[in-house]
């Protein structure tokens, strides 16, 4: 897909790579991080309720997603000499072991401000 | 590698320490520690996420482009903010689940860095049955250059 701003056009699609959701994936993510909450590693802790909500078992870290958004973002963005500068997330369902996951995203906007060029994605 | 050697992965350890929702009060500092950002943690970031960028790996690459040297992905912070707050910091309490974020950048985290953190809770309050805070950070460079500042939302254990 073109990045040049000049081409880029709201509706146009990115996309990351697949990423394959292991227990080893989530415990690298632990090491990586340095968030060792043990919704991500303890099994029987994770059969108990959170209020209303029961997860089932180990959940991946809402941060992981953040981060693959976020290479998405720049693997794009680079290329064009473009700069990430804001990503915002709600966590809607949470992702487990054996989960495949990709990151996309849509353009929505560009803008141009005083002293630069925005590209808006959702 | 002290850094590291010394982090408590145990997170139940300083459970009794940290504090509960009716205790953080919005608008009070959190306690911060100084962090000095290597390159193999930003490449053990970088492999937990898939990040392959010679940006963030390849220093002859990095110092053509744009940063002049090797810096670390935006979202280093997910690190940062661990590693830049003392065990009873109550982001640690087991149970608490994250709900949202939005993160800003300015410049790039780069290894070598020593990184502080300026960090409150914001605000807090009770929504279908859950308690939630804001917490409001800001991550610094050794010159006083803001890396990013973000909000999060979590939903407390207790």
């Amino acid at each position: 897909m073109a990045t040049r701003f000049e081409q880029l056009s709201a509706g146009d699609a990115i996309e990351g790579p697949e990423f394959a959701v292991t227990r080893e994936s989530i415990r690298l993510f632990c090491d990586a991080s340095l968030d060792y909450n043990p919704l991500h590693l303890d099994d029987d802790y994770m059969k108990g309720n959170f209020g209303k909500t029961n997860f089932g078992g180990i959940i991946m870290h809402g941060m992981n997603n953040f981060g693959l958004i976020s290479r998405m973002i720049t693997d794009w963005a680079y290329p064009a000499g473009a700069i990430h500068r804001r990503l915002e997330t709600r966590w809607v369902k949470p992702v487990r072991p054996g989960d495949t996951i990709q990151p996309k995203g849509i353009i929505r906007s560009k803008h141009t401000t005083a002293r630069s060029r925005w590209v808006l994605l959702d | 590698m002290e850094q590291a050697e010394s982090f408590e992965t145990d997170f139940w350890k300083h459970a009794n320490l940290r504090k509960l929702w009716d205790d953080i009060i919005p608008g009070q500092p959190r306690q911060t520690i100084p962090y000095t950002l290597t390159r193999d943690a930003i490449e053990l970031y970088c492999a937990s996420v898939g990040e392959d960028h010679p940006m963030y790996f390849d220093e002859d690459y990095a110092r053509t482009t744009v940063h002049g040297g090797l810096i670390a992905p935006p979202s280093i912070h997910i690190l940062l903010m661990f590693a830049c707050t003392p065990a009873d910091d109550w982001m640690r309490s087991p149970g608490t689940v994250n709900a949202g974020q939005s993160w800003s950048y300015n410049v790039p985290a780069r290894p070598g860095d020593v990184i502080t953190l300026q960090a409150r809770a914001l605000d807090k309050f009770i929504k279908r049955e859950r308690l939630f805070v804001v917490h409001d950070n800001v991550f610094f460079n050794q010159h006083g250059e803001v890396i990013c500042s973000g909000r999060g939302w979590t939903i407390r254990p207790q």
